[in-house]
């Protein structure tokens, strides 16, 4: 809210900032000058007046009681020649030590006046003693009585004597002398007024113009130019105006080139350039001729121009047309979010870049262009691991639900109610309801391993129990197979911490995979040993073996090998990736060693105690313990 | 009667769709994948065969080429995938004339799909009679 023009607050304002309290500033220091030295006249004035009156007084007391005693021995009885004598005394005392003695007066005891010296003079009556504040000669007169007595006691009356001192010169001195200081001040400081104003002026005369523009009372930049004849200070002032003044016009003229000028001398300034240069992203900076102006350094290395790519054409350093075409259907539309993606090299080189471009001027067709460079390789990659990790979910769902789906409808149909084909598809729906739950159980394991969100049951683990149980559980499948299915234990050893059941997934896996794997009438033989820091358990085969090119791959997800020998065996191809993660889980790892044809060893080796080495350890929210 | 050469590698499906097929009078023959399958094609023509795509050794789509190649199939081709959403599959299949049965199907369907092509009229090729574009929902 702004104060009005009659407020109190815009009145102090305008006394303060507009130049009324400079100017008032002279005639303020004159009033408050002259004040005090009219003040230290008068009190110096007074206290001369107040110390010669009392030497008057003194002066005036002693003449009065020399002349009552000298009257006393003459007028016991010759009055007259007491008259006489203070006729001759008045005469000649009318210079006494420094006072003028200016009247006598003798007056009897009865109150009659009986000798008056000069006659023309009268008494000053009413007035005893001291000064009177009145003008003229009473001002600085002085009265004092005496009675006079004769050398016998008796009263003879009461002697006035009226003197009158130096006041009056005193006053002319005090007077004189502080008229000639007040008078060399008042110059002296009208001088200086006067000179310091010449420099205010100009000073006020700015701050009053900049207050107007403030405040929106002026917009035109010249109209607040000043007098030349203000000085100095002022034609300063006019040629800064004069130059904003231009530079007002010209940026005027080019709008969008004082924008992008403007932006690209920040790009310049060497804090915003260590910003940009330290951004993740590329940013280019491309100007109407498709040329780069400015790169940051990740612009640079993504384009492989460590070197520098300012000076360049966009179309040089990026082989793709879409690009500049992005950057000019950009400038064209003044758009903010244009993008294309930029896919480079091949095989394992191959990467893809996302070229964004944003228009800088606000309006369509002209400008410059940013673009930011960002590579999505990973980003795509991981797109492409979650598309490939669906399309196997579902491809492997799918096989059990067909056998569900089909045995089910089969046993509502009425041809199908002999007790044997009944039989039969609850065997099927039964196995293949199993065959889905644990499918389902094993892709929920994994991705909750893989994403850290898996619950372990932590506790210690005796692997000779936990190895017996599950070669155990494989008999029956080897047996089917007449595979040789063996267990090599040693006599003792140390429990180890782990999630049991995990482990038992990650052993069950490997010692299935084996058998499953291995002709008929091969051998799998199942070895545990004991290490300085570890655990060590071998599955070994005499199956189909592993191809090198496979050998990379076999721990991957939905991973089987093209051979045909395995896409004859049913398989998810999740049974190794799990055994994987739970070895990872408890700080271990798996090795294969394979030749095809000739069979596979999987190792796995688990630290001692495994749970206080691997991310089991480090991962206390996710795991209980028993 | 029909004689009806069904290919599949999941024991149970085979299992099924011949129990069915049987029940409906036709001549089933079997085979567990697709090299087994041309064998038995090469040795004697079929009136219609149903064959999974994903199989070991020969898939699907490489027993259907050779199946046409040698012109052993007399009535029409009835093919089960759970593979019907994958682009490459889907192209291949759309070039022959060809009845596609998207996992998980219908016993009941297929049933009706093989004896509606086995009791078409002779002189009507495989290709002529079964003319339809693949559709996950159903037959064509």
């Amino acid at each position: 809210m702004h104060d009005g023009p009659g407020t109190p607050t815009s009145r102090w304002r305008h006394f303060f900032w507009d130049g009324v309290l400079p100017e008032s500033l002279g005639l303020c220091f004159v009033i408050i000058i002259l004040s005090g030295f009219a003040g230290t006249y008068l009190v110096a004035e007074y206290l001369w007046k107040q110390q010669v009156v009392g030497a008057q007084r003194a002066e005036t007391e002693a003449l009065a009681q020399t002349l009552a005693a000298a009257l006393g021995t003459v007028a016991a009885d010759e009055q007259e020649t007491g008259a006489t004598m203070l006729q001759a005394c008045g005469t000649a005392l009318e210079q006494w030590r420094g006072v003028h003695v200016r009247a006598l007066r003798w007056t009897a005891p009865d109150g009659v006046l009986r000798f008056s010296w000069p006659p023309r003079v009268p008494l000053v009556a009413g007035v005893p003693t001291g000064t009177t504040p009145d003008a003229g000669a009473a001002r600085s007169s002085v009265v004092t009585k005496a009675d006079v007595h004769s050398r016998g006691g008796a009263a003879f009356g009461t002697l006035e004597v009226e003197t009158t001192g130096g006041v009056a010169g005193a006053r002319a001195f005090v007077l004189w002398n502080w008229g000639i200081a007040a008078a060399v001040t008042l110059v002296v400081f009208v001088g200086f007024y006067h000179r310091l104003r010449r420099h205010l002026r100009p000073m006020v005369a700015i701050e009053r113009n900049l207050h107007s523009y403030a405040s929106g009372v002026e917009q035109e930049l010249l109209t607040l130019t000043l007098s030349e004849s203000l000085g100095v200070p002022a034609r300063g002032w006019n040629r800064l105006i004069e130059q904003l003044v231009d530079l007002q016009r010209r940026l005027q003229a080019a709008p969008a080139a004082g924008a992008a000028q403007n932006i690209l001398e920040r790009f310049e300034s060497a804090t915003f350039r260590r910003l940009v240069d330290r951004l993740p992203h590329g940013v280019l900076w491309v100007g109407e001729n498709q040329c780069i102006t400015y790169a940051n350094a990740a612009g640079a290395a993504i384009l492989g121009r460590p070197d520098g790519l300012v000076g360049a054409a966009l179309a040089e350093v990026v082989d793709n047309p879409a690009v500049v075409q992005t950057a000019v259907a950009a400038r064209a539309r003044a758009a903010s979010g244009l993008s294309v993606d930029h896919t480079r090299g091949s095989g394992e080189q191959e990467s893809t870049l996302r070229f964004r471009a944003v228009a800088l001027a606000d309006q369509a067709g002209g400008g410059d262009v940013l673009i930011t460079i960002e590579d999505i390789s990973q980003l795509r990659e991981s797109q492409r691991a979650r598309d490939n990790f669906l399309y196997h979910v579902t491809h492997e769902l799918r096989t059990p639900l067909t056998n569900i789906h089909a045995y089910a409808e089969t046993l509502t149909k009425p041809g199908f109610d002999d007790e044997q084909t009944r039989k039969e598809c609850y065997n099927v729906l039964i196995s293949e309801t199993q065959r889905l739950a644990r499918l389902v159980e094993d892709i929920l394991s994994i991705s909750q391993m893989e994403v850290g969100t898996a619950r372990f049951d932590v506790g210690d683990v005796d692997l000779l129990r936990l190895l017996r149980q599950m070669v155990q559980d494989n008999l029956g499948a080897a047996d089917e197979k007449r595979i040789d299915l063996t267990l090599s234990l040693p006599p003792k050893v140390p429990k180890i911490r782990g999630d049991k059941q995990r482990l038992c997934v990650l052993l069950n896996n490997l010692i299935g995979n084996a058998i499953k794997y291995t002709r008929e009438g091969g051998k799998v033989q199942v070895a545990l040993e004991v290490a300085e820091n570890c655990v060590r358990i071998g599955v070994t085969d005499t199956g189909i073996g592993i191809a090198p090119a496979d050998q990379a791959h076999v721990f991957e997800k939905f991973y089987r090998a093209a051979d045909d020998a395995v896409q004859a065996i049913t398989g998810t191809g999740l049974g190794l990736a799990l055994a994987q993660e739970v070895a990872r889980l408890h700080g271990g790892e798996i090795h294969l060693q394979s030749e095809l044809g000739q069979g596979s060893t999987f190792t796995v080796e688990l630290p001692m105690p495994a749970a206080e080495h691997g991310p089991l350890a480090r991962e206390p929210a996710e795991v209980t313990t028993r | 009667m029909s004689r009806v050469l069904v290919v599949e590698d999941d024991p149970h499906i085979l299992r099924l769709i011949s129990m069915w097929l049987e029940r409906q009078g036709h001549d089933v023959r079997e085979a567990r994948n697709g090299l087994a399958a041309r064998e038995l094609l090469r040795a004697e023509p079929t009136d219609v065969l149903v064959t999974d795509v994903n199989m070991p050794g020969l898939d699907g789509l490489a027993l259907i080429e050779a199946a046409l190649a040698m012109g052993h199939v007399r009535r029409g081709i009835v093919v089960l995938t759970n593979r019907w959403d994958h682009g490459e599959i889907r192209d291949r299949l759309a070039q022959w004339h060809v009845h596609v049965l998207p996992k998980p199907f219908s016993p009941a369907r297929l049933s009706e799909l093989v004896d509606s092509l086995a009791t078409a009229k002779d002189g009507d090729s495989p290709s002529s009679v079964v003319a339809s574009e693949p559709r996950p929902s159903g037959s064509g």
